[in-house]
C-alpha cells in the first residue's frame, strides 16, 4: 500500500521531469521549430550511435564497434548534436567516441580494425596520401597507426600553410593518445609551432608552459637545431610577433587622435540625394521621401585614396582628396521611378554591399527595375580606375539559382559570400539552402560552394511594399577558417581552403513563423524596428556572437569548441566593438557590457538609436553619425562628450569611416569628409589603410 | 405549483411594482440643454462668457522607456536614460525650467492590443522582455511675459536638449495606426501651451456669464410681458479646466495623470476661459406684481 502511494505521488514528478526538447536551453539540430538545420545525419546513423552506446555500457565491444562502423561513409560528413550546443560531423563524433573508449574497448577496437588501418597507412603515398591519412585520422585514430597518421597529416598541413589544421592533428596526438610511440616532446613542439602560426595564443601559451616544465630535460633536433624543446620553440618563433590569424586591416583604434572639439566645415561633400531629387515636383518629392528606399545609406569601401560606393545598385568612385567623382555606373536621375515599384520597395537596402582591393571593386546589388520580386542579387567585379565591368555572377553558370546575400568578405586572396540556393518549391526541390561560396576575385571562378544548412522558414509573401527584413548572414575570416553567423540560430566554421564545414554552434533564436495571413497594403502589424545583423566579434581568441533574432550573447572559443559564457540580452541589441574592458552594444541605445562581471555598465540613447550604421569604436571614444550630428561618447561612462553637428543634419544617420586624413560621414543624402584634426602627426601616416571592414 | 415557485413569482411582481416609481424619479444628467417636455416655470437661459489670457506654461512630453531580457539591464537603461535627460536640463541652469515625472509603468515589451486588422496573433512562444516606461514633462514657467522671439528661443533650446539627450519628444512612441483605440488621442504636437493660473479669470468669466444670462432673460421677459424674478436654479454646462469638457467626453481611466484644472493649446495664443451656465429665473406676471404691491 505504501509503495502504491509513493508511486502515485511520484507520477506527476516523473511526468514533469520529461522536459520537452529544447526546454533546458540546449539547442538541437533536429528541433523542428529551428529556422536552420545543418545537413542532418540520417535516422540510421542516430540509431547506430544509440546502439553503440547501449552495447558499450554492456561491454559488448564487438557489437558496439560494429554498430559504429555500420555508418555509411557518405554519412560521415553529415551533422549530429555534440556537446555544449555544438553541432558536429558524424566523423568527429565517431572519433570522440572511440577516443573515450576504456582500455579494454580500445584493445578490442584494435583487434578488429588495426589491419584495415595499417593497410590504409601503407597505401598513403602519392596522390592518395592526404585522403588516406584523413580517413585514418577520422575513422581509425585509436588504432596503433592512428597517431602516426595524425602526425604525418600534421606535417602535410603545416607544409601547405594550413597551420590551424596541423595544430589540431598534433594536439589530437598530444591530448588523445598518451600511449603513442612518437616523442611527446616533439609532437608538442610541432603543435606549439603550428598554434603560434595560427595565432591561437592561449593554447600556445599552455603548450609552451608544458614544454618548459614537463619536457625540460629532453633534447630535440628540429630544423638542424638541437636543444631543449622550450628553447627550440623560442628560437623557431624568434622575435616575430604572434600573428592574429585575422586578415583584417589594422584597426583604426591603433591610431591616435580624432579631434572634433572644434567646429570644422566639411572639406568636401558629395550630395547624391540632390541628384535624385532634382526636378521633382513637390508631390513627387513627398512620395519619394515616404519611400523607405529614400533612407538607404550607400555601402562604402575605401581602398587607397579612393572611396567606392554602392547606392542601391549604382556604383561610383570618389577621390578622397577632393571629393571629385571619378566614375559612376549610371546616373542617379529617375532612380525614384524604379524605387517606387513594389518589388523595389520590398528590398532591404542593407543587402547592397561593396568591397575593394588592389585595383578592383566588387559590388553586390540588384537592378531596381527588375520586375521579379525574387530576382537574385548579383556580384559584379569592376576595374577600380574606370568602373568597367570585369565579370558578374549573373553571366556565370556556377551562380545559377543562387541568390547572394550579405556583405562579401575579401580575405586570404578569395571572396567569401553567403547565399541562398533558390530552390523552386513548385519543382519539389525542397527547402532553400543557406550556402557559403568562395570565389576567385578577378575572374569570378567558383572555388567551392558549401551548404551550411536548410532554411526551414518558408518564403514569406511580400506585397505592396512590405520589406524583407530577414537578417543577413555575416562572415569573419580567421586563421584559415571562415566563420559565418547565419543569424538564424547557427554559427558555423568552414575551412577557407576546401570549404569543408567543420562544425556549427546552435544558439537560441526566434522559432520559425507560420504564414497564417497574407499581409496586404503595408508592412503588417509587427512594426518593431529591426537591428542590423552584426558579424561575430573577435575578442581575444574568442568570438562574441549575438544573433539578430536571439536573446542571448555568447562568448565562444572556436578552437577549443568551448562556450566561455552566455548571457541574456535584449533581442534588439547588436555588437559594435570591444576592448579589454567592455563590449559595446548598439540597438535602441548604445551600451557597454563589462566583460568580467557581464553587467551592463551604462546605456545612452542617441537620436535615432543605433539600430544600424557603422559606429567608430576606439579606446578613446565612440562616434556615431545620427540625424543630429556626430555624437562622441565616453567609453567609460557613456556620457555624450560632445556633439559635432557637421553638415549632415537632416539626414537619417549612417556610417562613419576613419581614414588617415578624414572622418568620412556617409548618410542617406550625402558623403562628407571632415579633416581629422588629430594631435601630433597622426594625419601624416601613410594612406595604406582605411577603415574598410 | 410549489411554495418556492410562488414565492419567486411574488417577489418578481413586487420588483416590477417598485421599479415604476423609481424610474419616474430618474432625472437624466449630462450636458444637454433643457428638455422641452420638462415642466419649467420661469425662464431658462444659457449664459455664456469667455475671458482670454496668454498661457503661463510650456510643456514638453518625453518618454523614457527601456526594455531588456534581463530586468537588471532594463533598470540600468532606464536609470541612465532618465539621469541623462535630467542632467541635460539641469545643465541649462534655467530657473523657470523643471522636469516632472509621471508614474512608472512596468510592462512587457511588444504588448499589443489584439484588436487590430486581420486577427493576427503574435508569436506567444517568444520570451518576455520587461519594459520600464515613464513620462517626463519638461515645464517652462512664466512664459506669459515673453515675446515671441524669446519664447521660440527657449522652446528651441528645450527641444534640442531633449533630443540630444536621447529623449523621444512628442510622446505617442508606441502609436500604431493599425490598432484601433477609440480612446487614444491623435495629437502629435511637440509642445503644448498651458494656462493653469486662471482662478481670477474664472471668477470674472462666471460674473460675465451670469450677467449674460440675466440680459437674455430680461429680453425674454420684456417680450413676454412678465417681470423677471430671482434666479432659482443654475447648472454649469461648461467649466474651464474640466477634462470632460476639454477632451470631448473621453473616458479617462485611473492612469490619467494630467492635472485636472488646466487649459491647453497647441498654439501660442490667448487661451479662452469659457463658462456656460444654464440659469433659471422666476417670472411674475404684471397682475401678480400689482397684487403683491397692493397687499403691501
Amino acid at each position: 500500500m505504501r509503495s502504491a502511494i509513493a508511486t502515485l505521488l511520484l507520477l506527476p514528478a516523473l511526468a514533469f521531469g520529461q522536459a520537452k526538447e529544447g526546454e533546458d536551453g540546449k539547442v538541437s539540430n533536429d528541433q523542428p521549430d529551428r529556422p536552420l538545420q545543418m545537413p542532418p545525419a540520417s535516422t540510421e546513423v542516430k540509431e547506430a550511435l544509440d546502439d553503440f552506446e547501449r552495447f558499450r555500457r554492456r561491454g559488448a565491444w564487438e557489437r558496439a564497434l560494429k554498430a559504429l562502423y555500420s555508418i555509411p561513409e557518405q554519412q560521415a560528413t553529415r551533422f549530429t548534436d555534440g556537446a555544449d550546443g555544438f553541432i558536429i560531423p558524424v566523423a568527429r563524433k565517431r572519433r570522440d567516441l572511440l577516443a573515450a573508449l576504456p582500455p579494454e574497448g580500445q584493445a578490442a577496437y584494435r583487434l578488429f580494425y588495426d589491419a584495415e588501418a595499417r593497410k590504409l597507412f601503407e597505401e598513403a603515398d602519392g596522390p592518395s596520401e592526404l585522403a588516406n591519412l584523413e580517413r585514418i585520422y577520422s575513422a581509425y585514430f585509436v588504432t596503433s597507426v592512428g597517431d602516426n597518421a595524425a602526425d604525418r597529416l600534421g606535417d602535410l598541413y603545416f607544409e601547405l600553410g594550413r597551420f590551424d589544421r596541423a595544430a589540431d592533428c598534433w594536439l589530437a596526438v598530444v591530448r588523445g593518445r598518451p600511449d603513442t610511440d612518437l616523442s611527446p616532446a616533439l609532437v608538442s613542439l610541432k603543435a606549439a609551432l603550428a598554434l603560434f602560426r595560427a595565432g591561437r595564443r592561449s593554447e600556445f601559451e599552455q603548450l609552451q608552459s608544458e614544454l618548459s616544465d614537463r619536457y625540460r630535460d629532453e633534447t630535440l633536433t628540429v630544423g638542424g637545431q638541437t636543444g631543449a624543446p622550450a628553447e627550440l620553440l623560442r628560437r623557431l618563433t624568434g622575435d616575430e610577433p604572434m600573428p592574429t590569424g585575422a586578415e583584417t586591416p589594422p584597426s583604426a583604434s591603433a591610431d591616435a587622435g580624432l579631434d572634433l572639439a572644434r567646429s570644422v566645415d566639411a572639406a568636401w561633400q558629395m550630395r547624391f540625394a540632390d541628384s535624385v531629387e532634382a526636378g521633382m515636383t513637390p508631390a513627387e518629392l513627398n512620395q519619394w521621401e515616404t519611400n523607405p528606399l529614400s533612407a538607404a545609406v550607400p555601402a562604402v569601401a575605401v581602398d587607397g585614396t579612393t572611396l567606392f560606393a554602392n547606392y542601391l545598385g549604382y556604383a561610383f568612385a570618389l577621390d578622397l582628396k577632393g571629393g571629385k567623382m571619378l566614375w559612376r555606373s549610371a546616373p542617379f536621375h529617375h532612380l525614384e521611378v524604379a524605387a517606387m515599384q513594389d518589388q523595389a520597395r520590398a528590398l532591404d537596402p542593407g543587402r547592397f554591399a561593396v568591397v575593394a582591393s588592389g585595383g578592383h571593386v566588387w559590388t553586390l546589388g540588384r537592378d531596381l527595375k527588375d520586375p521579379n520580386y525574387l530576382a537574385p542579387f548579383r556580384l559584379t567585379c569592376r576595374r577600380a580606375d574606370g568602373g568597367e565591368v570585369v565579370w558578374q555572377s549573373t553571366d556565370l553558370s556556377d551562380y545559377a539559382q543562387v541568390d547572394l546575400t550579405g556583405p562579401p568578405l575579401l580575405a586570404g586572396g578569395k571572396i567569401f559570400i553567403a547565399g541562398k540556393n533558390s530552390a523552386n518549391p513548385q519543382q519539389q526541390q525542397g527547402p532553400p539552402q543557406l550556402i557559403v561560396l568562395a570565389i576567385q576575385p578577378h575572374d569570378g571562378k567558383l572555388l567551392w560552394k558549401t551548404e551550411v544548412g536548410a532554411l526551414r522558414q518558408g518564403q514569406q509573401f511580400y506585397y505592396y511594399g512590405a520589406r524583407d527584413t530577414s537578417p543577413l548572414p555575416r562572415l569573419v575570416f580567421r586563421a584559415g577558417a571562415v566563420y559565418v553567423d547565419t543569424h538564424v540560430g547557427v554559427l558555423a566554421r568552414l575551412d577557407a581552403d576546401s570549404g569543408a564545414l567543420d562544425w556549427g554552434y546552435g544558439y537560441r533564436t526566434d522559432p520559425i513563423q507560420g504564414q497564417n495571413r497574407f499581409f496586404f497594403f503595408g508592412p503588417g502589424p509587427t512594426q518593431e524596428p529591426t537591428t542590423a545583423s552584426s558579424p561575430p566579434l573577435p575578442f581575444g581568441e574568442a568570438f562574441l556572437v549575438k544573433g539578430a533574432q536571439s536573446d542571448r550573447l555568447q562568448a565562444l572559443e572556436p578552437n577549443r569548441m568551448k562556450v566561455l559564457w552566455e548571457r541574456p540580452i535584449a533581442r534588439s541589441a547588436r555588437l559594435l566593438g570591444a576592448d579589454d574592458r567592455a563590449v559595446y552594444l548598439g540597438g535602441p541605445e548604445v551600451g557597454a557590457l563589462d566583460l568580467k562581471t557581464r553587467e551592463l555598465l551604462w546605456s545612452t540613447r542617441v537620436p535615432g538609436g543605433s539600430m544600424d550604421g557603422r559606429v567608430l569604436v576606439r579606446p578613446d571614444g565612440l562616434w556615431q553619425l545620427t540625424p543630429r550630428g556626430v555624437f562622441e561618447i565616453d567609453p567609460k561612462s557613456g556620457a555624450v562628450r560632445r556633439i559635432f553637428r557637421g553638415r549632415d543634419l537632416g539626414a537619417a544617420g549612417g556610417d562613419l569611416l576613419l581614414t588617415d586624413d578624414w572622418l568620412v560621414a556617409v548618410s542617406n543624402r550625402t558623403i562628407s569628409a571632415y579633416p581629422r584634426r588629430g594631435a601630433g602627426g597622426d594625419s601624416a601616416a601613410t594612406n595604406k589603410r582605411a577603415s574598410n571592414e | 405549483m410549489s411554495k418556492s415557485t410562488i414565492a419567486v413569482i411574488a417577489f418578481s411582481l413586487a420588483l416590477v411594482g417598485v421599479a415604476g416609481p423609481a424610474r419616474a424619479q430618474y432625472f437624466p444628467g449630462g450636458g444637454g440643454g433643457p428638455r422641452p417636455t420638462e415642466n419649467i416655470e420661469g425662464f431658462t437661459v444659457v449664459g455664456k462668457s469667455a475671458v482670454a489670457a496668454k498661457p503661463n506654461l510650456v510643456e514638453i512630453d518625453l518618454d523614457v522607456a527601456a526594455s531588456s531580457e534581463l530586468t537588471a539591464d532594463a533598470i540600468v537603461k532606464y536609470r541612465d536614460a532618465k539621469r541623462r535627460l535630467r542632467d541635460a536640463f539641469g545643465a541649462l541652469k534655467l530657473d523657470n525650467v523643471s522636469v516632472e515625472e509621471r508614474g512608472l509603468l512596468v510592462d512587457q515589451k511588444g504588448m499589443m492590443n489584439p484588436n487590430y486588422f486581420g486577427g493576427f496573433q503574435p508569436n506567444s512562444r517568444t520570451k518576455t522582455e520587461v519594459q520600464l516606461t515613464r513620462k517626463l514633462v519638461v515645464k517652462a514657467s512664466n512664459v506669459r511675459q515673453m515675446d515671441e522671439d524669446g519664447l521660440l528661443q527657449l522652446v528651441g533650446k528645450l527641444l534640442d536638449v531633449a533630443q540630444d539627450a536621447g529623449g523621444r519628444v512628442g510622446g505617442q512612441g508606441n502609436f500604431n495606426p493599425y490598432y484601433y483605440n477609440p480612446y487614444a488621442g491623435f495629437s502629435n504636437g511637440l509642445i503644448r501651451f498651458v494656462l493653469d493660473d486662471f482662478d481670477k479669470l474664472q471668477e470674472e468669466a462666471y460674473e460675465k456669464a451670469i450677467a449674460d444670462a440675466r440680459a437674455r432673460a430680461q429680453r425674454l421677459a420684456k417680450l413676454s410681458g412678465v417681470t423677471l424674478g430671482p434666479i432659482v436654479a443654475v447648472r454649469e454646462l461648461a467649466v474651464p479646466g474640466d477634462r470632460n469638457f476639454n477632451t470631448g467626453n473621453q473616458i479617462l481611466g485611473s492612469d490619467d495623470e494630467t492635472p485636472r484644472k488646466r487649459l491647453e493649446s497647441s498654439k501660442f495664443q490667448e487661451i479662452p476661459v469659457r463658462v456656460e451656465l444654464l440659469v433659471r429665473f422666476e417670472t411674475r406676471s404684471d397682475s401678480e406684481n400689482k397684487g403683491r404691491a397692493g397687499g403691501q
